[in-house]
């Protein structure tokens, strides 16, 4: 029996595989979001499972996550990308206790009980500071490809104070920083500390370790350190970061499906 | 009893009043169709969901009438006040006079959210230099520039000192526009120290003899002014009184809130529950239909509890909410997400508490301000909070924000540190402004999100 996740995020949609008798990913994709959600989260599907030579029927039970998972009408039904970060991070990392997830345009943290269930969360406001978009935004101004961000940032000597703490004002006090001529890769290490700062203020007193992070900000070289510096503790970025929201979707579909919830 | 529980919408409303009319129910003279308020410039009702039975009709209409009832006052020669800040305390002593009325202008920190910022009071506030770095309180502003809202009062009270930073400031401007306020100050309520009088306060929290003896004289000073402006004297045999009708107001409610938050199935939403809460501050202008009012709500909860019906399962995540909602539509959210409201604190938990009838009034009175929890450290009232936790069976706190107010800068991780520490229970903080339209997909998935957590702790 075969049951799928998708995870429709801000900037990305992932779709995850999964047969549901051994757990094992059996495929997946990802494509950039739009605003055919639902349409592109569909043929992403289908792409996967075409891969795999997997028919749309062999497919038992979809669980959709993500901001957009409510536009995604191939899922059987959505739970939120909180419980399924917990839930990919469970499987991959049972020890964990903390979950740090970024991705296009929010932030949050997981407090994990010993069983890898969520006891407590936190997540950012309306704001995009502590987001990728944060990065999106600082790449765009500085000319830089957001894939280079960390290999730019991995050549600052000095960091940036970014003292804002809203994209808005943080990209003019940027464009202040280039003009007093400060090095772009000094500029870009700012802003991650700034958003690994963000994300830690929501951690509040106490952090308990491990630490997975997860999200498509983690693949971005030097924001795992940056987080680490933040939270004072050690950070691991969880294996394929990016695709932890479809695969929690995925063993939930599994497990809806052989507990008999459907 | 209504027959099937159900959160309905203003057409829908309207469509069931009809029946009502037809079938010859009596109500008093203010119930109507909720449609017409929405003609009145209060469109944004026609975002929210309501609860279905003839009482919470009345209770609406009630709340939505207010300003007719002041403006019938004030024709009727008696006089207005408007007590700010204090959320329960001089309205208590309005009350005790009988030709005096009392509300909170406060209250208008509603009207953008009600009407669809139709009314441009947030922007009059911003030309006067209360911009959105406060707390959306400052509607009031506009509000009194307008005069479109509420009668101009004939004395303007409000408590300062250890309360809110905003609303002092907005208070101030108020003032410097030609507005005189009457300032009374509330201590920050601090522990008894080695050698001082302890007394307990409504709600729990202790205070030293010598801050109520303060609070007392300042409480004296508030009620010569209303002695002033009333024509009469305010003895302690009224104030008495006084207290013993506020108390009949609060104990319906503590009996509604027990009920409501306790029984298997949540038998009222949390909507009506917030505009419950609300008719005890200030008895929205009128004291005796206020209990009326309560006492057919409660009516209908029993019946609701008595025959185990009322909205979701008896699976609904159960949910203690903290601060007021600046948008009402958020909390019908809370049960389209499958949770229903099992405690609340909405900053005027002092407003609810029964006024001590075993002391003289104003120290009864001066006792019940103290233990408003603004005026306290933001610990205290997280274990306020664990413990009305512990008495209702919430599994998770909501903590909403209210953008601007300065108290909630930092306010949301101690009470989420206390409630970790004490209770090892869930803590969401969310902010939630005047108009959440846009935002309410995010909303969606923060209380979705909370409801899973906790449905997922229970399989311990």
């Amino acid at each position: 029996m075969i049951c799928a996740g998708i995870d429709a995020g801000s900037r990305t949609i992932k779709a995850m595989l999964m047969d549901a008798d051994t757990k094992e990913v059996i495929g997946w994709g990802l494509s950039d979001q739009g605003v055919e959600q639902d349409t592109l989260a569909s043929a992403l599907l289908d792409r996967v499972r075409k891969s795999r030579r997997i028919g749309r029927k062999d497919i038992r039970r979809i669980v959709a996550t993500g901001y957009g998972r409510n536009a995604v009408s191939v899922a059987d039904t959505t739970v939120t990308e909180i419980t399924c970060h917990a839930v990919g991070v469970r499987h991959l990392v049972p020890e964990a206790m903390t979950v740090v997830d970024i991705g296009g345009e929010d932030s949050k943290l997981l407090r994990l009980d010993g069983g890898g269930k969520v006891r407590d969360f936190a997540m950012n406001d309306r704001c995009a500071a502590g987001t990728g978009r944060f990065l999106e935004v600082v790449a765009e101004r500085l000319g830089i490809e957001l894939e280079s961000l960390g290999k730019v940032a991995a050549e600052s000597r000095n960091p940036a104070v970014i003292s804002s703490m809203c994209v808005v004002f943080a990209e003019t006090e940027i464009i202040g920083l280039l003009a007093a001529g400060k090095a772009r890769e000094d500029i870009v290490a700012g802003v991650q500390a700034a958003i690994a700062t963000r994300v830690a203020a929501m951690a509040g007193r106490n952090v308990d370790v491990p630490i997975l992070f997860t999200g498509g900000v983690a693949l971005i070289p030097g924001m795992d350190v940056a987080l680490q510096n933040a939270l004072g503790r050690s950070v691991t970025v969880s294996p394929d970061p990016q695709l932890t929201g479809a695969l929690g979707a995925a063993i939930l579909a599994c497990d809806q499906l052989c507990g008999g919830k459907i | 009893m209504t027959g099937v529980v159900r959160q309905i919408s203003l057409d829908e409303w309207d469509r069931q009043y009809e029946s009502l009319q037809r079938a010859g129910a009596r109500r008093p003279g203010y119930v109507g169709p909720l449609g017409r308020h929405v003609q009145d410039g209060d469109r944004g009702l026609v975002r929210l969901r309501f609860d279905n039975s003839p009482a919470a009709l009345r209770l609406w209409n009630f709340l939505l009438t207010e300003e007719d009832r002041l403006r019938q006052a004030r024709t009727e020669g008696k006089k207005i006040v408007g007590a700010m800040k204090d959320l329960g305390t001089v309205p208590v002593m309005a009350y005790s006079l009988d030709n005096v009325v009392a509300f909170y202008p406060d209250g208008a920190w509603w009207i953008p959210c009600v009407m669809e910022l139709s009314a441009g009071l947030l922007g009059i506030a911003d030309s006067l230099g209360i911009d959105e770095s406060f707390c959306p309180v400052r509607a009031m502003l506009g509000a009194f520039v307008t005069e479109a809202h509420f009668p101009i009062p004939d004395l303007l009270s409000c408590s300062v000192g250890a309360t809110c930073d905003d609303f002092s400031a907005i208070a101030q401007r108020l003032n410097g526009l030609g507005y005189p306020i009457f300032w009374w100050e509330i201590p920050h309520r601090r522990s008894p120290e080695p050698g001082e009088t302890a007394i307990e306060l409504p709600g729990g929290f202790v205070a030293p003899q010598s801050q109520i003896e303060f609070v007392k004289s300042e409480l004296q000073r508030v009620a010569a002014a209303l002695e002033e402006l009333a024509g009469q004297s305010l003895d302690e045999a009224k104030l008495a009184v006084g207290i013993e009708r506020a108390n009949q107001v609060r104990d319906c409610l503590a009996e509604l809130r027990l009920l409501a938050f306790t029984a298997e199935v949540c038998p009222i939403p949390a909507l009506e529950m917030l505009i419950a809460e609300m008719l005890t501050i200030h008895f929205c202008s009128d004291q005796n239909e206020s209990l009326a009012v309560l006492q057919e709500l409660l009516e209908e909860v029993k019946s609701r509890v008595a025959a185990g019906v009322g909205l979701l399962g008896p699976d609904a995540a159960r949910i203690f909410w903290v601060n007021p909602v600046a948008d009402l539509q958020v909390m019908n959210l809370l049960e389209e997400c499958g949770a229903r409201i099992c405690g609340t604190e909405y900053l005027f938990s002092h407003a609810l508490d029964k006024i001590p009838e075993d002391v003289p009034p104003l120290e009864a009175l001066a006792q019940t301000a103290l233990a408003d929890p603004m005026v306290g450290s933001a610990a205290d009232r997280a274990r306020r909070i664990c413990a009305d936790i512990r008495r209702f069976g919430a599994e998770a706190v909501l903590v909403s924000r209210i953008p601007g107010a300065s108290h909630c800068a930092l306010e949301g991780e101690v009470i989420r540190q206390v409630v970790a520490d004490e209770l090892d229970i869930a803590v969401l903080e969310i902010e939630v402004p005047p108009l959440t339209d846009s935002m309410c997909p995010a909303l969606m998935t923060r209380l979705q999100a909370l409801v899973e957590t906790v449905r997922e702790r229970r399989k311990k």
